[in-house]
Parts: structure tokens; sequence; C-alpha cells
């Protein structure tokens, strides 16, 4: 956690603005960002550290008066590079199947879903392991709803890149798990 | 055969500019391989949302189950101390009895986890993190002997990712007597 402090120079308005505009999209926000950041391989803890931080950088922004626009994409930019600093935790994640958390004991559920649905599971996650990290960090924030421009945004990459990669993944993907 | 459209994800996803959009919704009404290429597609995305989803969860499950990740020190401590009083020579021995997982090796490479217990002819054991010499001219004795114990016969099924083994390196004194013994935790 980030131990820094805001300018004192604001004037209260302006904090109270960017404060109350934070606050809203850290509502909105913080679980659509620790669920991508623990899929890049965070613990909870690194998560709600990265997506701490991040607000107070976004808090600090919207306060020196940057732009409004395209926010979600500048907080996902924001939390994925600062979760770049955990590369290990990226390729131990990366290097270890995960179980599915799955209740079978849900009465919704029975003990055949359950066992289907992890197997499933497992298939697509052995998947995804064998994509490169570009493909699988584009799927992510395309199945956290951003839009491709976003996605590029925030990874760094060109609109038409992030194109060419999601067909690419999802192509792979089909193909591995025999879809 | 149809070569396909290279453009079906994005124009699914609704990324296609208007005029690029009518073109290929054209061709997928009129092609019925790119329209069950489409449902393909569909398929795997709903399904990669799905495992996206399920991820936060599975990596909390993950983490929170080997609740004895926590306490390998004292449980490969208990183990190592029978493995030990078996392997301890009796007095006037100058060796230490071959056994079958007993090799002679260089020092271990990377240490990630180590825990220090120190043997005396009496058989009293001291478990300390960290080590104090018995004396000022003490020195640390070169590891004579290596003995690789697997992780399942210490913990608990799934408490430890699979293939971790444990170290475990013996220090003999001049009388043959067991020095130090170092416990190194390789994953």
């Amino acid at each position: 956690m980030s131990g820094d402090s805001f300018p004192l120079n604001l004037t209260l308005s302006r904090f109270a603005t960017g404060s109350c505009e934070a606050t809203t999209l850290f509502h909105e926000l913080r679980k659509p960002l620790l669920r991508y950041l623990t899929a890049l391989g965070l613990s909870l803890e690194e998560a709600q550290d990265v997506v701490q931080d991040a607000f107070l950088s976004l808090h600090k922004h919207l306060a020196r008066g940057g732009s409004r626009e395209n926010i979600r994409s500048w907080l996902f930019r924001v939390a994925h590079n600062q979760a770049r600093n955990w590369q290990r935790s990226y390729a131990r994640r990366m290097a270890e199947p995960l179980d599915p958390g799955l209740d079978a004991t849900s009465d919704q559920v029975t003990p055949e879903q359950a066992v289907l649905a992890k197997e499933k599971f497992r298939r697509l996650d052995r998947a995804v392991r064998l994509l490169q990290a570009q493909e699988r960090e584009c799927l992510m924030l395309r199945a956290e709803g951003l839009r491709y421009r976003e996605i590029g945004e925030v990874l760094g990459i060109a609109t038409s890149t992030v194109a060419d990669t999601v067909e690419r993944a999802v192509k792979k993907l089909a193909e591995t798990c025999n879809v | 055969m149809c070569d396909g459209s290279d453009r079906l994800i994005a124009w699914m996803d609704g990324e296609l500019a208007p005029t690029e959009a009518a073109v290929i919704e054209r061709h997928v009404r009129a092609c019925k391989e790119c329209g069950e290429r489409l449902s393909t597609y569909e398929q795997v995305s709903r399904e990669f949302a799905g495992y996206y989803a399920a991820m936060q969860s599975a990596e909390a499950s993950k983490r929170a189950r080997p609740l004895a990740r926590l306490l390998p020190v004292p449980a490969a401590a208990a183990a190592l101390a029978v493995i030990v009083l078996a392997l301890m020579p009796h007095p006037g021995r100058k060796q230490v009895p071959a056994v079958p997982q007993v090799e002679v090796a260089p020092p271990p490479p990377v240490v990630q986890q180590t825990s220090v217990l120190q043997f005396k002819p009496a058989a009293k054991l001291r478990v300390a993190t960290r080590r104090k010499p018995p004396d000022a001219n003490w020195t640390m004795a070169e590891p004579a002997i290596q003995i690789a114990i697997p992780a399942e016969a210490i913990f608990p099924p799934g408490a430890m990712p699979a293939g971790a083994t444990y170290i475990a390196s013996l220090s003999l004194a001049p009388d043959g007597w067991v020095q130090e013994v170092r416990l190194q935790q390789r994953f």
C-alpha cells in the first residue's frame, strides 16, 4: 500500500468533486479490477493493494484536473502496470492449474453437473495456459466488458492489434477445446 | 470450402464500422460454414467468460486450502526427527549406516525455507529458527549427507504442491555423531 499524501494546494470544491467521482468509480470498478488482477495471478491481498493504489492515483489524477475520459481503461492500465511488478505471481499462476471452486453440494447443481462443470473448467484452464500472455490479457479484458479501444489503451497496443489478438486467441481456444 | 472472414469475432463483438459490419452480416447469412464458425466462437466466448468469472474464487480456494503451509517446519521437523533418530549412530560408531535413500551430494542449491535442528548424543532435539553456535569458535560443517524426502511423506494430501521435496542435509561431527541437520524445502 502506498503511503502517499494528497497535494494540499487543491481547492476544496475540486477536491470534493474528485473525491466523489473517485468514490463512485471505486464502487463500480473495484470488483472488476480485483477479478482481473487475481486472474493475472495476484493473491487477493496483492490485488487489493494494487486496486487501492490505482484509485489513489486516480484521485490524484482527477484532483490535478486530469482528463475524465476513458477512466475505466485508465484505471485498468494503472492496475495492469502495477500488477506487472508481480511477475513471479503471474508465472506461478500460469504454471499451476486452477481447481474450479464449484460447490458440488449446492442444491441447484447435481453431482453430474458439478463433475461436468469442473471438467470443462479444467479443459479451458489448460487451453488458456497455452495462450500467449497478451492473448490471455485481451480475452480477460474483453470478458470484463472492455471495448477493443479500451483494451488497447490498457495494454498499450493498437486497436487493430487487439482485434487480431482476440481473433487468434478465440480460434486457438476453439481448436484446443474442440468446441 | 469458405475461407471465412477474419473479422467474424470483431463483428460478433460489435467492433466493426457499419459498412464493414453490413458486409460480414450478409456473408454470414449466406454462408452456412461461417454461421457454424460464429456459433463456435460465441460458445467459446461464453465459456471463457464463465471461466474468467470463476477464476477469482478458484484462486482464493486454492490459496486458502493448504493450511498446513503455515506449519511446514514443525511438521517436517517431527518427521525428520524420526528419520534422524533412526540414523543416529551408537557411541563409538564412526559412520552412519547406509540406507536406500541416502546419497552423498554437494551442497544443495536454492534454499527457500530452512530449519535447523541440532543433535546431541543424548538424542535431545532443539528446534530453532535462528541457530546460535555452541561456542565462539564453532563453524558450520559442510553437509555430508543429503536425504530427499517427498512432501507427500510429511504433509497431508493436497497440502503442498505436487512434486515438492525436502532435502535434509546432515553434518557429521568428528566422532561420527550427527552434528547438525538442515531441512530445506525445494519445490
